[in-house]
């Protein structure tokens, strides 16, 4: 419960309203990380490898990327598999936060590596604490690797 | 009289006849007489016994003694002979003096030499000709007003009697195996009448039958007659028999002329009837004694025959040309309600009479992959489709027809009531799939001319012919009807449309599986935006109408309830699209089958439902259950759904009993959910699974209506199967089965 409250979460979402619920979400959860925002694949990446409008962010790894699966230009399957391809990234944690029910999306996401695979509910309380466990197990439980990666 | 053996000390069977080589006898009947000449030189090479005698010429064929000299022919037959060797033609040739006789000269050219026979003219012969004339006129003329065929005969058999003076004269018309029927007959009654009888085809061997067609005319004016020999026996020129075929003096095969004896006649003439070249029939001529008739008159019953052919085959055609059209109408019809028709049984069945008659069956049978339509008097399915079996298997021919089925086919004899003949066609080159006609045993008595058997060898080691001409009556069983040659090449056309239309039927069909491939592809990408794009509203709804009643803590109770009533609709749509998703994956996705303890999986689904149970009162009766064999998580929706519903249904009740029981059946095992709820009628229980099928008012009942359908599916996929009973106000049993596991059978075993 130490390092992982500095690490943010990055959030990466398109559909505005999905990502003004999220937002609300995490805010009720009161974690400390902070929230960084990516609207499509590109720009998580460019997150990710500290580019683009990121280039001089602090440097280190988010605590957990939460990723939709459908996103413009590069779409979160693809994201994942750039990731999880990554010696540099593959150990970062992705959720899949999707609203896909489509079996063959949790398939592929499974076989890329994905950490966790979260269909987003349709009632909002149920949103509420799935967002809320996510923040909690991957902001405050979950032990990063050792020396948190690369950035230690 | 002694009549030289055909085949002297050979042994003889029966046979013989037909190897007699009838045209090498070696010899002329006395009549007349024969010379062979050298077509250049004109040297005599063979001459008959009798030459020199009857031509009063001092004749010896070329080896013989004493030799003879070419002079000796004559001028006047030398320079006969020479015009006719510029272009020889047909006989007769000529009438020539030959010293104080008059000689009617017929001749023609082989490879063995010039063959001449002289016959002498008979008294009054030479104007005969001229007296022909108004005869073949008027046979003519009366030809052409008669219509059918035994008309037309019984006027040729009137006329050659007319003009040759036999006893009796008979129009003989052979059938497709050669036996010969007597279709017409003029005579004075010093002969018995053989009209309307039959004679086997053993009575005119095929050598015989061959003679006849290449030879048109033969005369025996005396069956008694002592053959003359021809010398040398051997011709001068290749060393072999002299071929007497187109002689007309020919010696005849002695067992014919004992056949002529044994039927009490000791003259006879006859001449072939050709249609399109085959033999069709004779005209045969009887005299009681000896009777000579001269070439002129043979000429004009041999032209008369011929003129009789040409209307025959007239007739033929013009009959087959009228069949054939009337079949084409037939077909056509046929075919243009096959076309329209789904399948060619259904557009075969829409007409039966039609496609009956095309073929005059009075039974016709369809036979596809799908099954047997019949119509009409047909053997039964099973024994229609053992037929095509073995015709399939025998390879036969696309069109194939028999009138003796049972001969060919014992297990037909079964049948022969309703199939002796067939007549089937193929329409698949891989599969045992026909249309096939039948027709019935056509059991008919023929009138023999005498027993029909063959000639038989008698006590002196050679052959006989029968001695008995004596009307012999026969039934003849195990065929139908013969089918013409007009309705086997209808039925070929037909047959060709139909595989067309059966080809072109399967393109379409897979054509419209393409189609439905690629309305299948749409479907799932539309089942995956669905997934996508429809929940994610839904939950904007709800998200926001709860924020909004969060923030707004002070909202009025009216408010509140139609915030409430937003999130629940919204809520319930999600809910639709959810089963909705899990029913279309239903179909694509794989089972994993494994054995599933059902107690356990009904204790998990108890524990999920423990929610919707809420402070109701529910008695569960429970026993142990036997396991199941299929995809467990699946399998756990089924009877979630089930119980879901029962839970549902008891609503109303104070005390809701539900009651789960399962038991081990021949192959499958059954489980049965029993509530004490609400019931529904048994009238709509056909509706009860179907997707969206509610038999209760939505306010009363939640939920979608997918949850039967969904579970009748996981079942299907199973292979096994859902049923539901129930009494309005009395409660549901609902039961499914589920094959039982591979492994269980085996341990039954």
């Amino acid at each position: 419960m130490h390092n992982n409250k500095l690490r943010p979460i990055l959030l990466v979402e398109d559909n505005p309203k999905d990502l003004e619920l999220a937002l609300a979400a995490l805010q009720r959860c009161q974690l400390a990380n902070p929230v960084e925002v990516a609207r499509d694949g590109a720009e998580a990446l460019d997150y990710l490898y500290g580019r683009g409008r990121w280039l001089n962010r602090v440097a280190g790894d988010p605590a957990v990327v939460l990723l939709d699966l459908k996103l413009p230009k590069i779409d979160g399957l693809e994201v994942l598999e750039r990731v999880k391809s990554d010696p540099l990234l593959r150990q970062v944690p992705v959720v899949m936060l999707t609203s896909s029910r489509e079996e063959r999306d949790l398939v592929h996401s499974y076989e890329l590596g994905v950490n966790a695979f979260v269909v987003k509910p349709v009632d909002f309380h149920a949103f509420l604490q799935a967002i809320q466990d996510l923040g909690m197990f991957w902001g405050v439980l979950n032990e990063p690797p050792p020396r948190g990666g690369r950035n230690a | 009289m002694t009549v030289p053996a055909p085949l002297s000390g050979q042994p003889v069977d029966l046979s013989d006849c037909a190897r007699e080589p009838i045209h090498l006898p070696g010899s002329i009947q006395p009549h007349g007489a024969l010379l062979v000449l050298r077509p250049d030189t004109l040297e005599v090479l063979q001459a008959s016994r009798n030459a020199a005698e009857l031509l009063g010429l001092p004749i010896w064929p070329t080896g013989a003694t004493p030799p003879g000299a070419p002079a000796a022919l004559g001028d006047t037959l030398r320079a006969v002979l020479g015009d006719w060797l510029l272009a020889p033609g047909a006989a007769p040739l000529h009438t020539v003096a030959l010293g104080q006789r008059q000689f009617q000269l017929s001749g023609h050219l082989g490879p063995q030499g010039l063959l001449l026979e002289f016959e002498p003219a008979l008294p009054g012969e030479l104007e005969s000709l001229d007296a022909l004339y108004p005869h073949l006129r008027r046979f003519v003329d009366q030809l052409e007003a008669e219509a059918d065929i035994a008309a037309l005969a019984q006027l040729a058999a009137c006329e050659v009697r007319r003009i040759t003076g036999f006893h009796r004269v008979l129009v003989y018309r052979f059938d497709e195996d050669w036996h010969g029927t007597v279709i017409a007959e003029d005579g004075d009654g010093s002969l018995p009448s053989y009209l309307d009888l039959r004679f086997p085809a053993s009575d005119i061997p095929p050598q015989a039958r061959e003679l006849y067609r290449r030879n048109r005319l033969r005369l025996i004016p005396d069956a008694g007659y002592l053959p003359v020999p021809v010398e040398p026996a051997l011709s001068p020129l290749d060393g072999r028999p002299l071929d007497l075929s187109a002689a007309a003096l020919r010696s005849v095969s002695p067992v014919h002329l004992e056949y002529m004896r044994n039927m009490g006649t000791a003259a006879s003439m006859s001449v072939s009837i050709l249609v399109d070249g085959r033999l069709w029939g004779l005209v045969s001529c009887h005299h009681a004694g000896p009777r000579q008739v001269g070439p002129q008159i043979r000429s004009a019953c041999d032209f008369l025959a011929q003129i009789l052919a040409l209307q025959l085959a007239a007739r033929a055609q013009g009959a087959e040309a009228a069949e054939r059209l009337k079949l084409k109408e037939l077909e056509a019809g046929l075919l243009a309600r096959v076309a329209q028709a789904p399948s060619v049984q259904d557009g075969l069945l829409d007409q039966p009479d039609a496609w009956l008659a095309l073929a005059s069956a009075q039974g016709a049978a369809v036979l596809r992959e799908h099954g047997v339509s019949r119509t009409g008097r047909t053997p039964d399915e099973t024994q229609l489709q053992a037929l095509a079996a073995w015709l399939h298997q025998q390879g036969k021919p696309a069109v194939f027809a028999t009138h003796e089925l049972p001969a060919l086919y014992p297990p037909a004899q079964a049948w022969a009531d309703s199939g002796c003949g067939v007549l089937a066609v193929s329409i698949s080159a891989l599969h045992p799939h026909y249309i096939l006609w039948f027709r019935p045993e056509l059991v008919h008595t023929v009138r023999w001319g005498g027993p029909p058997d063959k000639p038989a060898p008698g006590e002196d080691g050679r052959l006989h012919p029968r001695r008995s001409f004596s009307m012999w009556t026969e039934q003849v069983r195990g065929s139908s009807a013969r089918w013409s040659a007009a309705q086997l090449e209808v039925v070929q056309s037909f047959r060709n449309a139909v595989v067309s239309f059966v080809l072109r039927r399967a393109e379409e069909r897979a054509q419209l599986s393409e189609r439905l491939e690629a309305s299948n592809r749409e479907l799932e990408a539309f089942s995956y935006s669905i997934s996508h794009d429809l929940r994610a509203p839904f939950r904007h709804i709800v998200g926001y109408a709860q924020l909004l009643g969060e923030r707004e803590a002070a909202l009025d109770t009216r408010s509140r309830h139609y915030l409430d009533s937003i999130v629940e609709s919204a809520l319930a749509a999600g809910q639709l699209v959810d089963d909705l998703l899990a029913f279309s994956q239903l179909g694509r996705s794989t089972l994993s089958m494994t054995a599933v303890d059902m107690d356990k999986l009904l204790d998990e689904v108890r524990r999920s439902v423990r929610i919707d149970q809420g402070n109701r009162q529910v008695e569960w009766r429970t026993g142990p259950l036997p396991p199941a064999w299929g995809d467990a998580a699946l399998l756990r929706q089924a009877l979630s759904n089930l119980i879901g519903n029962a839970l549902k249904y008891t609503r109303p009740r104070e005390c809701a009993v539900i009651e789960i029981t399962g038991e081990q059946r021949d192959g499958e095992t059954v489980y049965s959910v029993r509530d004490n709820g609400v019931g529904f009628d048994m009238a709509y229980a056909g509706k009860l699974f179907g997707v969206f099928q509610r038999l209760h008012r939505a306010e009363d009942f939640e939920g979608s209506g997918i949850g039967l359908a969904l579970a009748r599916r996981i079942l299907e996929r199973h292979g096994g199967w859902i049923s539901a009973d129930g009494r309005l106000d009395q409660g549901a049993v609902f039961r499914f089965g589920l094959p039982a596991t591979p492994h269980e059978n085996s341990a039954d075993a």
